[in-house]
């Protein structure tokens, strides 16, 4: 890593470390929205990552967003920093000066009625109860961002009861629309992408309380991590957590080489779709074995495990399951054909 | 205290100036792999052919980061890297020279004189010597350390007794670098041990006895050493320093490509058999192994990356082996699952299930080899800090 990313991950780690707790978390999960959190992750830049410094951002690439969005994943921060860093970089790329406030990602493809008004009911919208702005990708490659005037929100939730909101607008136009070179479904894929990176901060959060427990607490005479068969399972949780950890950070990678201007070969839509197929795949593992060394404890709501095994559980899902995303690799591999599978993978 | 630093597997590229190495040597296994069934192709490092080790020596792609003095091409360990991967990746049979090329020319580089580098490394690189290695005993497999056949220092030389066992290619090896109890009254099991390099076809009391694998071929040993008188000159390195030799050899071993890529051939075959055109269902499980491989592939070469800059990378090294291996033994079991054909030896049926017959059979080695399953999960517990 170099010297900005050293000092990234250390203020964020700081930041999130000192203020995201039990209390905290169960405050928010109440319905209380963490407003001096979320000002001061923006006023440290973290949700400005990829913004410009014109933009008033830092003007760094998703390896340094890769960063960010493993540290919210690690310490299961709730808010979205992620989306918003995301929503900020989509509208910065449409030419569209990015206005002050949260705005919400619209995860599916958003079009126009014929009299031009969009007249939409978009489910799974994280956050968008809080939102001044929401924004989402037209199929002919437009940025839309609309303001609430004509938009109502039903409130919803994931799992780990993080907002997921159907937004409806009601003939609503957008206060701003640019065209930016992007998939229509962008938001699906950089979404799966941020996801994945969460996952791997959440699996690393896993391993770390896993370890931790079995080493203090005593049974038999000696502590949990020294029975073999528990070792066993520490060491499968360090193996998947470290493979979704470097293929979430190769597709973050991938994309400031390459970009998602189209799903063709030159964008890093392989990369992507492996790192969520990967992260979704290792959740299932992950959950388990970190549930099964921590024994009854873990199954508690006064410990911390369980806010990052049903945000890992939600998450395998949101923006895509592993079938999803392995069956568009399948597809992906399957055109190439066997004798340029190598090819693809070495590229 | 867990540090999550020491499982990172910084991100690493190959420099770009390597791209022309990997298309030269592509461009020629398309042809030289011709000669070669679906079937032979899918043996990679059990595949065993002398004459396409030649070839490869002597396009300078073995021995290739030995040192030019001795005989070697002098190249970084990463031009290696990229000849390993794709020759594995193509089902290249690489068993004649592999052990040679991966471990034994590096040992003997490290830790030979100035006449065994000499003598030993201008054949390494030119794929024309076969290298064993006599580690694992009857009763000393996993626990290493336990090795107790002896090395007897007699007047001009060493006198050799004990046995040897799973030893792949001693019977048709040139050279074995065993690993051989110099001193018995030593107060640990890890002192009072010694490397030889064994000239296995000029010395006399050594038998090297082929034992049958499940599916009934040999290719590892049980070797025999029946008063073996090697010549003083027969030391590798330091008398008593073995065990450590020993680590830094294994280190080689558990750190390559091959750890992930011994299967690749089948997973090509798999993605051809079922097309595009294949059910949802079956397109997401070759999808998911699509991505371990992608995965692996960015492990490995971290792995790589790590110590071509002199890091000691051996926790992330034990990670892959383990992940690697799951995968390899997971692909046997998925590819008949979704194509729906029964595995079949040599001359029965067709290729596809030939391949898949194959490996099907040679699947449980790949957890055993080079360390089981068990000996890493240890490993990667010590590195959680928990053992």
């Amino acid at each position: 890593m170099n010297e900005l990313q050293n000092i990234l991950e250390e203020s964020v780690s700081r930041l999130f470390a000192e203020r995201v707790d039990r209390a905290f978390l169960a405050r928010c999960e109440d319905g209380e929205w963490p407003a001096e959190l979320w000002s001061l992750a923006s006023e440290q830049g973290l949700t400005h990552v990829l913004a410009s410094e014109a933009a008033g951002g830092m003007n760094a690439g998703w390896a340094e967003a890769f960063i960010v969005v493993r540290a919210c994943g690690r310490y299961a921060v709730p808010l979205p920093v992620p989306e918003q860093l995301l929503a900020l970089w989509l509208v910065e790329r449409a030419g569209i000066s990015a206005p002050s406030g949260l705005i919400a990602l619209l995860p599916t493809v958003v079009d126009a009625a014929a009299t031009g008004h969009y007249t939409l009911d978009v489910p799974r919208v994280p956050w968008g109860r809080a939102a001044q702005f929401f924004v989402g990708v037209t199929s002919d490659q437009q940025i839309a961002l609309f303001d609430t005037q004509h938009a109502s929100v039903t409130p919803a939730q994931n799992l780990a009861r993080e907002p997921r909101d159907t937004v409806h607008l009601h003939a609503a136009s957008p206060v701003a629309l640019g065209a930016c070179a992007v998939n229509p479904h962008a938001i699906r894929w950089l979404g799966a992408l941020l996801r994945a990176g969460q996952i791997a901060g959440a699996a690393a959060a896993c391993l770390e309380l896993s370890v931790k427990y079995t080493s203090d607490r005593v049974q038999f005479g000696r502590p949990l991590s020294q029975f073999q068969a528990i070792q066993n399972h520490l060491a499968e949780i360090a193996g998947a957590m470290a493979s979704v950890d470097t293929m979430a950070r190769a597709a973050f990678l991938a994309l400031d080489a390459r970009g998602l201007a189209s799903l063709g070969d030159d964008s890093a839509s392989f990369e992507i779709a492996a790192a969520k197929c990967r992260a979704s795949d290792a959740v299932e593992l992950l959950t388990r074995l970190s549930h099964q060394v921590h024994g009854a404890i873990g199954f508690t709501y006064e410990y911390d495990l369980q806010f990052l095994t049903r945000r890992l559980w939600s998450w395998r899902a949101e923006f895509g399951t592993s079938g999803e995303w392995g069956e568009h690799l399948g597809r992906a591999a399957t055109a190439i054909g066997g004798d340029g599978l190598w090819a693809q993978v070495t590229r | 205290m867990l540090n999550l630093e020491s499982l990172r597997f910084p991100r690493y590229e190959l420099p770009a100036s390597l791209d022309a190495l990997r298309q030269e040597v592509r461009a020629f296994l398309d042809t030289a792999l011709t000669r070669y069934s679906p079937l032979v192709r899918s043996n990679t490092w059990d595949g065993f052919d002398p004459d396409f080790s030649r070839e490869l020596g002597a396009r300078g792609w073995l021995g290739m980061s030995l040192p030019k003095t001795y005989g070697g091409h002098g190249r970084s360990a990463l031009e290696r890297y990229v000849i390993v991967e794709e020759t594995l990746a193509a089902g290249a049979p690489v068993g004649f020279h592999w052990i040679a090329d991966r471990q034994s020319g590096p040992v003997v580089a490290r830790y030979g004189t100035q006449a065994q580098k000499e003598k030993i490394i201008p054949g390494i690189a030119a794929g024309e010597i076969c290298f064993c290695i006599g580690m694992s005993e009857p009763n000393s497999g996993s626990d290493l350390a336990s090795v107790r056949t002896r090395a007897d220092r007699v007047a001009d030389g060493w006198l050799v007794n004990g046995t040897k066992i799973w030893t792949t290619n001693a019977h048709r090896a040139d050279y074995m670098i065993a690993l051989l109890r110099t001193d018995s009254s030593a107060d640990s099991k890890h002192r009072g041990l010694s490397q030889f390099l064994i000239d296995l076809k000029a010395t006399p009391g050594i038998t090297a006895r082929p034992i049958k694998d499940l599916a009934g071929r040999g290719h590892f040993n049980e070797v025999s050493f029946q008063d073996a008188r090697l010549p003083a000159d027969a030391l590798l390195g330091q008398e008593g320093e073995g065990w450590k030799q020993v680590i830094a050899e294994l280190a080689f071993e558990r750190s390559g490509p091959e750890r992930y890529l011994s299967c690749f051939v089948l997973l090509s075959r798999l993605v051809d058999a079922l097309g595009p055109q294949a059910s949802p269902a079956a397109l997401a499980k070759v999808g998911a192994e699509v991505a371990w491989a992608v995965t692996l592939r960015n492990m490995s070469l971290s792995v790589a990356g790590m110590l071509n800059e002199g890091r000691d990378p051996g926790l992330q090294a034990s990670v892959v082996k383990d992940l690697g291996c799951q995968f390899e033994q997971r692909l046997p079991g998925l590819a008949q699952e979704l194509v729906g054909l029964e595995p079949m030896l040599a001359d029965n049926g067709n290729d596809y299930q030939q391949v898949l017959g194959n490996l099907m059979l040679l699947a449980p080695s790949f957890s055993l080899r080079g360390g089981t399953l068990e000996i890493l999960r240890g490993i990667i517990a010590r590195g959680l800090g928990v053992r």
